[in-house]
């Protein structure tokens, strides 16, 4: 137990350390076009061509033939650490022009592949995993705690008051979100820069998501304040805010893990619906949610495949967080109140 | 678990074929004035299905309005004289033969005797004064009926004979006959009491029966299955004939499968379950082709299409309106220079590699290569060249601060969003390689996808719109449907709507001279006068033009007489001449 | 009974209120049916503000509301602008299809679902339970649309399936080659809708199920020697019950929404494809009648929920909890 949870919070620190530092680990800007290199497949690493085996990567260039793409063996481009490139900001402090690797000019790196202006998907992946990311798991904060908040006052204190919160939330549930959606974006002012996106997508979505969380905690706030020890409590005089701090909120800690694990992907692929509707991270700032919206082509899901990287990170780290809900939630259950 | 499947649908498929086989087509009689195709020729039987990307909404020809039921009432119904799609030119179809007289004002027509429609109620001039009496009803409100209103009045129909109609326009109006096409001719003895009664907008829904639709079109209404599919017959009826004097259409059956998107019918097309697919995008196409040894599909690239894609700058008249942001950046906008400085800086060979994965078309002008009877060869096609982009710039009175961005005479930064629609993958392509494009000339620009009503609303009613990229013509190749687009007071005049008068010289001529082609009987004349309107627009750019898709459209093997085309239905217009070979046969991969 | 009779009340405030925002948030939108026309240049805007005032689209919303609310007391819902139709019988036609999916979605889910959950949680720990965790995980975080488009790509190229057969109601077929036929056509939809809902309630159950077991009032039941059958059965399960209630409320209240992406994308003739394109075309009576018709059952479901939950929790019935 203790060796997977130190290994789950590694990963976890090292994907959030990854996107954090998306400007230095990734080659290149994500925003810069190669057009003479659309859609090339991943660059491929080499340690050992005619001349026998060397001690540095390297790699060749892509070349369009007639058929696809070429590695052009002529010319070999040694793979570099710690090399110069574009500049940028390094976490909002200081300009530097260091990268993690790269390779001489005109060669180019691709670990996934380009998309399909030729930028570079592992750049755009690193980057987008910033906002993405962010924004998932700041809208299941937000959908979380407004949908507990919610759930617990109905759940505690019944009646119309119950009643009406959970008429809320089918009001929420029922109503044409689609229409909804439209209607906010009409009311916001044509350009809306990339942080404000960021906050909107994140609004939005926890708007929308809270009515579910809420009705879950509601039940089982409903049947656990009825336990044998909250009535105790109760009679002992404990205040409400007490008894909901120390006896309530345990019981439903279990259901908010969950449904956080299920939350967090759900809201970053959300980004895609929203940017049908121009809510979404705009071209051409990366996302993994407008990334993968061009996955929805079929064409383009069956011949290239590398573009699938978003979905890959989306998966590691949903698992990672998945994998540390459970740990955390076995962790909730040893000692268990009430006794 | 495989076994069962195939047997399932073995016992299916069979099942199918017994009922697949439609009504036997009439043999022809003496007394019946047929049309015949002299060069076509193929065997009865067979089914075909073409996945569609919507349910169509109704049966009814007068007041269907979007493009999925247009397509299918389209093989339900005949017109009086039709466009030859492969030709593009004017054939006479329920018409036998018509004279113009010499001011072109009046059309006489000789329909064909004998003909029935696909009930076997005999069809005569009747049908013809109902139909467009049905068009030209105010109450009908029906999306065609604008096409016959010429110079605000409308046409007048007599019946000279029981076979012979005569029209009169109220001014001389260009290729008057391309209007036919398009206009269904209607069963009045199906349709005279609804419309009497005040019904006509109600007949022919999606719950109309069988018995209630009748057409003089190759096929005529089997069955409808909700959300799902329209079976059509062959019309045994039908007023075509092939090279053998054997009565078209070939096929017992055709269906229209609702798919949904391209990809959903490329995914259907590679199962088999559909025989055909209209439009493909470049990516469906190669993807296709790249199998096309193995499936002996049929993949036909028809060269460029008509449609044009551009990009707009709002110079709508906005005092009436609260838009001041948008109307300081509107100086720029109506710089002639910073127009052609966006037009130098515009990569378009990108946006046909990248975009059209070079199965497009550049444009510099509204009329492509596509369409050759009327494009102006003359017009220069420069390359991309930022250098140039520059130069105008400054002599338009911008400048750079040392960052690099853009700023104008007054000193403010040169910034501003274009719209698209969010559903066109093609569009927002072009979007993102001119945003990069722009921003080598330090302009900032903001992409800013929208839902497609969003966007039309903000580009025709609220204005509050920067720049938009959109799409239009592919309708016809005629001059004439361009009318709304050019002309000042046009309705589809996107860069200055609601303009009262020509705000510019160029304006007021290109409405002279759209007005003059539109009375010009003789082409060469009107060819002279659109060949300046299109060296008017390309000079005067209010419309920035991009490119244009290479019509793409695929078949498999099995379908004989495919001859896709670049105009709307692009490979359903030949319905009644395609036939699914036989097995046996040579499958002849192109 | 006062409980049930104050859920009912609720449950049409609920609608009406619902009716309302509807219509506001219809009228919030830019854009119009219409729209479509005036793309084509031949269409002179005369025409289509005809059009617009013949379908009322013109009236104040007010009027509009107030004409929709009197002929919906008639059952009549008003009329489709694209398809020129009643819109009930439109919507009822389309729901049948989408209910048969979902209702059959939804049993296969339960039935798998319930059990694993509790059997996962009688195991954790175990590698089963730890393959499980990850598994679901990773269903979890792809995204629906990701999974549907890969699931069809994968039928498509390796052709495992017949992807539409005959029709879903023809005439002159078999009673035998029929349901075949549709079992073939609803394996995919069923599957993925199946697959990526019994993630999320496996995940559920067995957190619910863990957390009961680790309670001191079962392993006093295990200490006096009472089967561990018999402990799962009356003890534990109906202490968990309550999110797995809950869920299936949400099962039941999103049987005709619930399936909206699949339906599109393996082009089953539900309430989703006919739905979605009526938003974006705007066809503002079928919208309207649609969400409401996914109101009913979000409100009936939940009402069902709710006597189920106080059907497994004596605690709630006896009102110990009205006092103070």
């Amino acid at each position: 137990m203790r060796t997977k949870t130190a290994i789950l919070i590694a990963a976890l620190a090292a994907l959030h350390l990854a996107l954090l530092c998306a400007a230095f680990i990734a080659p290149y800007d994500p925003v810069a076009q190669n057009r003479e290199l659309p859609y090339a497949p991943p660059t491929r690493l080499h340690l050992h061509d005619a001349a026998g085996w060397h001690l540095r990567l390297f790699v060749y260039r892509w070349t369009l033939g007639d058929e696809g793409y070429l590695e052009d063996k002529s010319e070999s481009f040694p793979v570099h650490l710690l090399t110069t490139g574009s500049s940028y900001e390094f976490l909002g402090i200081f300009d530097t022009t260091r990268h993690l690797f790269g390779v001489a000019p005109p060669a180019s790196i691709a670990l996934f592949g380009t998309d399909g202006f030729g930028r570079d998907e592992f750049s755009r992946v690193l980057y987008g995993g910033q906002i993405s990311v962010a924004a998932g798991i700041a809208a299941t904060l937000i959908a979380l705690l407004a949908g507990a908040l919610c759930g617990v006052i109905a759940g505690y204190y019944g009646n119309w008051t119950d009643q009406s919160l959970m008429a809320g939330t089918e009001l929420f549930l029922s109503l044409p979100w689609l229409y909804f959606l439209l209607g906010v974006r009409a009311f916001l002012p044509l350009h809306v820069s990339p942080v404000r996106t960021f906050f909107l997508l994140t609004c939005v979505i926890g708007l929308i998501g809270w009515a579910r969380p809420a009705r879950l905690v509601r039940g089982i706030v409903l049947s656990s304040r009825t336990r044998n020890y909250v009535l105790a409590a109760r009679s002992f005089g404990a205040s409400d805010l007490h008894v909901i701090r120390e006896h309530i909120l345990p019981e439903i800690l279990g259901v908010l893990m969950t449904q956080a694990t299920v939350l967090v992907p759900r809201y970053i692929a959300a980004e895609v619906t929203l940017s049908f509707f121009g809510l979404g991270v705009n071209e051409p700032v990366a996302s993994w949610g407008n990334m993968l919206s061009t996955l929805q082509q079929y064409s383009v899901l069956v011949s290239y495949a590398w573009l699938l990287a978003p979905v890959g990170a989306l998966i590691i780290t949903s698992v990672i967080y998945a994998l540390l809900a459970d740990v955390v939630q076995s962790r909730l259950e040893f000692p268990h109140p009430g006794n | 678990m495989k076994v069962t499947t195939s047997l399932a649908l073995l016992v299916c498929l069979l099942a199918g074929e017994c009922l697949a086989a439609g009504p036997t087509p009439q043999k022809p009689n003496p007394g019946e004035e047929l049309f015949q195709a002299a060069q076509v020729s193929g065997h009865y039987g067979g089914q075909l299905t073409i996945g569609g990307r919507a349910e169509p909404k109704t049966f009814n020809p007068v007041i269907a309005a979007d493009a999925v039921s247009r397509e299918m009432i389209g093989r339900l119904m005949a017109d009086l004289i039709e466009i030859n799609r492969g030709s593009q030119q004017t054939e006479p179809a329920l018409t036998k033969s018509w004279k113009t007289s010499a001011d072109g004002r009046v059309f006489t027509l000789q329909l064909r005797k004998g003909i029935r429609f696909s009930d076997g109620h005999p069809f005569d001039a009747d049908d013809v004064l109902f139909s467009f009496a049905v068009y030209m009803d105010e109450n009908v409100d029906s999306p065609q009926r604008d096409l016959l209103i010429i110079d605000g009045k409308p046409l007048t129909v007599t019946k000279i004979d029981q076979f012979t109609v005569r029209f009169t326009l109220p001014r001389a109006y260009a290729a008057a006959e391309r209007l036919f096409d398009g206009l269904a001719m209607l069963p009045r003895h199906l349709l005279e009491k609804p419309y009497r009664q005040g019904k006509f907008v109600q007949s022919w829904s999606l719950n109309a029966s069988t018995n209630e639709v009748a057409g003089l079109g190759p096929f005529r209404l089997k069955r409808y299955v909700p959300g799902e599919r329209v079976v059509l017959e062959r019309n045994p009826y039908y007023w075509k004939v092939d090279s053998h004097n054997d009565r078209l259409p070939y096929l017992d059956e055709l269906t229209f499968l609702f798919v949904g998107t391209e990809d959903a019918q490329v995914m259907r097309f590679e199962a088999g379950a559909t025989n055909m697919i209209s439009r493909l995008s470049a990516e469906n196409y190669s993807l296709l082709n790249r199998e096309r040894n193995r499936t002996g599909a049929q993949l036909s690239d028809l060269g460029p299409s008509l449609e044009y894609n551009f990009v707009v700058f709002n110079q709508n008249d906005l005092s009436s309106k609260k838009l001041d942001a948008i109307a300081r950046k509107q100086k720029w906008f109506r710089d002639l220079k910073f127009r052609q400085a966006i037009s130098a800086a515009i990569d378009r060979d990108a946006i046909v590699r990248l975009v059209y994965g070079t199965r497009g078309t550049a444009l510099w002008g509204n009329v492509g290569p596509g369409n050759k009877l009327w494009v102006n060869t003359a017009i220069p096609h420069p390359q991309a060249s930022p250098a140039t982009a520059r130069q105008l710039l400054k002599s338009a009175g911008f400048s750079w601060n040392p960052s690099g961005q853009l700023l104008d005479s007054s000193g403010a930064l040169v910034e501003f969003s274009i719209i698209t629609s969010s559903s066109n993958t093609q569009r927002m392509k072009m979007a993102t390689l001119l945003q990069d494009d722009l921003s080598h000339l330090g302009m900032q620009v903001h992409i800013v996808p929208l839902e497609f009503r969003a966007l039309v609303d903000r580009v025709f009613q609220s204005f509050d719109y920067d720049a938009a990229i959109m799409g239009l013509g592919g309708g016809d190749a005629d001059p004439n449907p361009e009318m709304n687009v050019w002309t000042t007071k046009g309705t589809s005049h996107l860069w200055h709507l609601n303009e009262a008068q020509p705000e510019t010289a160029w304006e007021g001529e290109i409405d002279r001279l759209m007005q003059q082609q539109m009375v010009t009987i003789d082409y060469t004349k009107r060819k002279q006068l659109y060949d300046r309107v299109q060296q008017l627009i390309s000079e005067n750019l209010p419309f920035i033009f991009l490119a244009t898709p290479n019509v793409l459209a695929a078949a498999d093997s099995r379908v004989g007489n495919f001859h896709p085309a670049i105009l709307d239905p692009y490979t359903l217009w030949n319905a009644d001449e395609l036939y699914i070979r036989r097995p046996t046969e040579n499958a002849g991969v192109r | 009974m006062r409980y049930l009779g104050r859920t009912l009340l609720r449950a049409i405030l609920l609608l009406a209120g619902i009716s309302i925002l509807c219509f506001l948030f219809t009228e919030m939108a830019p854009g119009s049916f219409f729209d479509e026309l005036r793309l084509n240049p031949q269409v002179s805007p005369e025409t289509i503000a005809n059009l617009r005032s013949r379908y009322g689209l013109d009236q104040p919303l007010i009027v509009r509301y107030g004409r929709w609310v009197k002929s919906a007391a008639r059952a009549d819902f008003g009329y489709s602008i694209a398809y020129n139709a009643p819109v009930a019988p439109l919507l009822w036609g389309r729901a049948k299809n989408t209910l048969l999916l979902t209702a059959t979605g939804m049993l296969l889910t339960w039935l798998i679902s319930l059990p694993l959950g509790v059997w996962l949680a009688a195991r954790r720990g175990r590698m089963l339970d730890q393959a499980f965790s990850i598994a679901s995980s990773f269903v979890v975080s792809i995204p629906e649309v990701v999974i549907a488009v890969a699931l069809l790509a994968i039928v498509v190229r390796w052709r495992l399936l017949p992807l539409s057969a005959g029709p879903l109601h023809g005439e002159g077929i078999s009673l035998r080659t029929h349901v075949q036929d549709l079992a073939t056509r609803m394996l995919l939809p069923v599957t993925i809708l199946v697959f990526v809902e019994s993630a999320i309630i496996v995940r559920h159950v067995r957190a619910s199920v863990l957390e009961v077991l680790g309670t001191p009032f079962v392993q006093a039941a295990h200490s006096f020697g009472i089967c561990r059958a018999r402990v799962l059965f009356r003890h534990v399960l109906p202490a968990a019950a309550s999110p797995a209630i809950s869920l299936f409320g949400f099962s039941l209240a999103g049987l005709v929404s619930g399936s909206l992406l699949i339906e599109v994308i393996c082009g089953w003739p539900g309430l989703g494809p006919l739905i979605l394109e009526a938003t974006l075309s705007r066809d503002l009576y079928l919208v309207i009648g649609g969400i409401m018709l996914s109101a009913l059952f979000m409100v009936g479901g939940n009402l069902i929920a709710d006597l189920m939950l106080l059907a497994a929790d004596p605690r709630i019935r006896t009102g110990a909890l009205d006092a103070d």
